[in-house]
């Protein structure tokens, strides 16, 4: 207030100059820094809802995802159901996963295992069918309850619903809160 | 007006003159919130409108068999008090839990549609239905001869104040009204 | 003198401003609310992770329904409309999860949870190339039969997702109160 009285109104010292340039760089780069720090538990929700990032996964190979190893063991349609349209086929996915950090309800929370054609559509599990399963199974929910220990190795299979010409290109994913916004991307069994 | 006065001095008798009305005014309004209300008496049989339903009192009796599908283990008794409402809202609703209770309890009651003794279903806008509400007396206790029972009202508002969304708020007492206690289901309905 | 003028006016304008903006503001509940897809009852309304397209609507006095393999039969003081709608989902597999009745008063009819263990309710899942048929079934006034508006979203509360809106169209009223066509008992079977 008394720079300005005493002096001119339109001509700026230089430490004022100064000061104006530092505040405006200040600017640039606090704007930006406020807007990430405001927005960051958004993003943070939105990627942790999202499957983004494919981590591919080869036949026969295994991929240490949420804290276990995850192998894809079988993908098979399970044809000659006469409650089924003709042009709709079930499809049956057997991961063997090797536990790894027990604490599953935590590193599998909203668990997701998926079918993922060429054209990008997703299919979840269906409970439209349902198979009498003779093996000790598990869905991907239910092993996140089976109290299972570090080291014990868990059969997870799920079933799905998909059109017949969606059967030729998809593959199976998997996805778990832990790990998002990638998961895993098997490729499909080769012999 | 105050002229001679500094301009401190001023600022001060107005900040206090200011401060003053304001308490006064609070501690007034407070007054008359707290002001005992007579309550008022509603009689049974005559439709009221509690703001989002018009409820219409017909019945109670007290049951030792089980009633509209709702289990009583032997040596159990309940009080069921039966209403005739209607969705005064424009949408589908179940709001109407609290809109009776009796006193000296504060068990949430099971409330069954008479119709065909679904649970709790929303009742839709502008469809009376004849609804039961039915409270577990306890083991021991002698059922009242004169079933009493406030009847609670909500207020609409365009915008809540936590949200800004319409709705129905502020529950508040409407009346009471007192019902004689009949002995089983075949309990007669009041009249006006 | 001007001047006065001048900021009197201005100052008049601000309010005026104001008040303009606080009474045209939309609802909060407005802006979060779902985003429409519209339709009519002859063609495929696409929303965001799901198309629906209504096959055929039918009013009826009395539902007939197998609940726990015992007979149910479902009265009502108004009339049920049932709609069956064609689904599928567009991309990845999907929820349909609410549908509501919006007569022309504006009044809306949630699907009936009195009705809600007959096949083909919702909510249903939906698989991307799996075609799938919903039945929902509504309790509304007569008087909102003509002219209604079918809202199906895939969630209850769908805030900033998208809603099928479909006109369903002119119904007459019978003599008796009744939308024409309307069959005295509807039998909600195992298939559609």
């Amino acid at each position: 207030m008394s720079i300005a009285t005493q002096g001119t109104r339109n001509e700026r010292t230089v430490t004022e100059q100064r000061w104006w340039l530092r505040s405006l760089l200040a600017l640039i780069v606090l704007i930006p820094a406020a807007l990430a720090v405001m927005s960051y538990d958004s993003v943070k929700t939105l990627l942790g809802n999202q499957d983004f990032f494919a981590q591919d996964v080869a036949w026969k190979s295994k991929a240490r995802f949420g804290g276990s190893e995850w192998q894809l063991t079988d993908l098979r349609a399970a044809l000659g159901r006469s409650d089924i349209p003709p042009d709709l086929v079930p499809i049956l996915v057997d991961f063997t996963v090797t536990v790894g950090e027990p604490d599953l309800q935590k590193l599998w929370l909203g668990c997701r295992i998926m079918l993922i054609d060429a054209a990008d559509r997703h299919w979840l599990p269906t409970g439209a069918v349902s198979f009498r399963q003779a093996d000790d199974a598990k869905t991907c929910v239910s092993a996140m309850f089976s109290g299972a220990k570090s080291g014990d190795t868990l059969k997870v299979r799920e079933t799905f619903l998909v059109p017949k010409d969606a059967t030729a290109t998809i593959r199976p994913a998997v996805s778990v809160g832990s790990e998002r916004p990638s998961f895993l991307l098997f490729q499909r069994p080769q012999d | 007006m105050f002229g001679g006065v500094g301009s401190k001095l001023k600022a001060w008798i107005l900040g206090g003159i200011g401060t003053f009305a304001a308490l006064a005014v609070g501690g007034a309004l407070g007054a008359f919130d707290t002001l005992e209300k007579p309550v008022v008496v509603l009689g049974p049989g005559q439709p009221i409108e509690t703001g989002p339903w018009k409820v219409k009192p017909l019945r109670a009796y007290t049951v030792d068999k089980g009633i509209y599908g709702l289990p009583l283990k032997a040596g159990e008794k309940a009080i069921v008090f039966e209403a005739e409402m209607t969705n005064r809202t424009a949408l589908s609703s179940k709001n109407y839990f609290t809109t009776f209770q009796p006193g000296g309890t504060e068990d949430k009651p099971f409330v069954v549609l008479v119709r065909d003794a679904t649970m709790s279903p929303a009742l839709q806008p502008g469809l009376p239905e004849r609804m039961a509400y039915v409270w577990a007396v306890p083991t021991g206790a002698v059922p009242p001869e004169r079933f009493v029972v406030a009847v609670n009202g909500k207020i609409h508002k365009q915008r809540d104040n936590l949200y800004g969304v319409p709705g129905w708020y502020n529950e508040h007492l409407i009346g009471t009204v007192a019902m004689t206690v009949g002995v089983g289901p075949d309990t007669p309905d009041a009249k006006p | 003198m001007m001047r006065r003028v001048a900021n009197l006016a201005v100052f008049l304008i601000a309010i005026l401003l104001c008040y303009g903006m606080q009474t045209t503001k939309p609802h909060y509940a407005d802006l979060t609310g779902p985003i429409p897809a519209y339709g009519a009852i002859s063609n495929t309304v696409h929303t965001r992770t799901f198309d629906i397209g209504v096959d055929k609507v039918v009013f009826a006095r009395t539902l007939k329904f197998d609940q726990f393999g015992k007979q149910k039969l479902l009265t009502t003081g108004g009339v049920w409309a049932i709609v069956t709608a064609n689904l599928a989902a567009t991309k990845d597999s999907a929820m349909v999860a609410a549908a509501t009745w919006r007569g022309p008063d504006g009044l809306s009819y949630r699907a009936s949870e009195r009705a809600s263990l007959a096949t083909g309710g919702l909510p249903m899942a939906l698989d991307p190339g799996v075609p799938a048929k919903t039945r929902m079934v509504f309790e509304i006034l007569p008087s909102q039969a003509d002219e209604a508006m079918l809202l199906v979203s895939g969630k209850l509360f769908a805030p900033l997702d998208s809603e099928a809106r479909i006109a369903l169209g002119p119904v007459a009223l019978q003599a008796d109160g009744m939308p024409e066509g309307t069959v005295e008992t509807y039998e909600l079977g195992k298939t559609f």
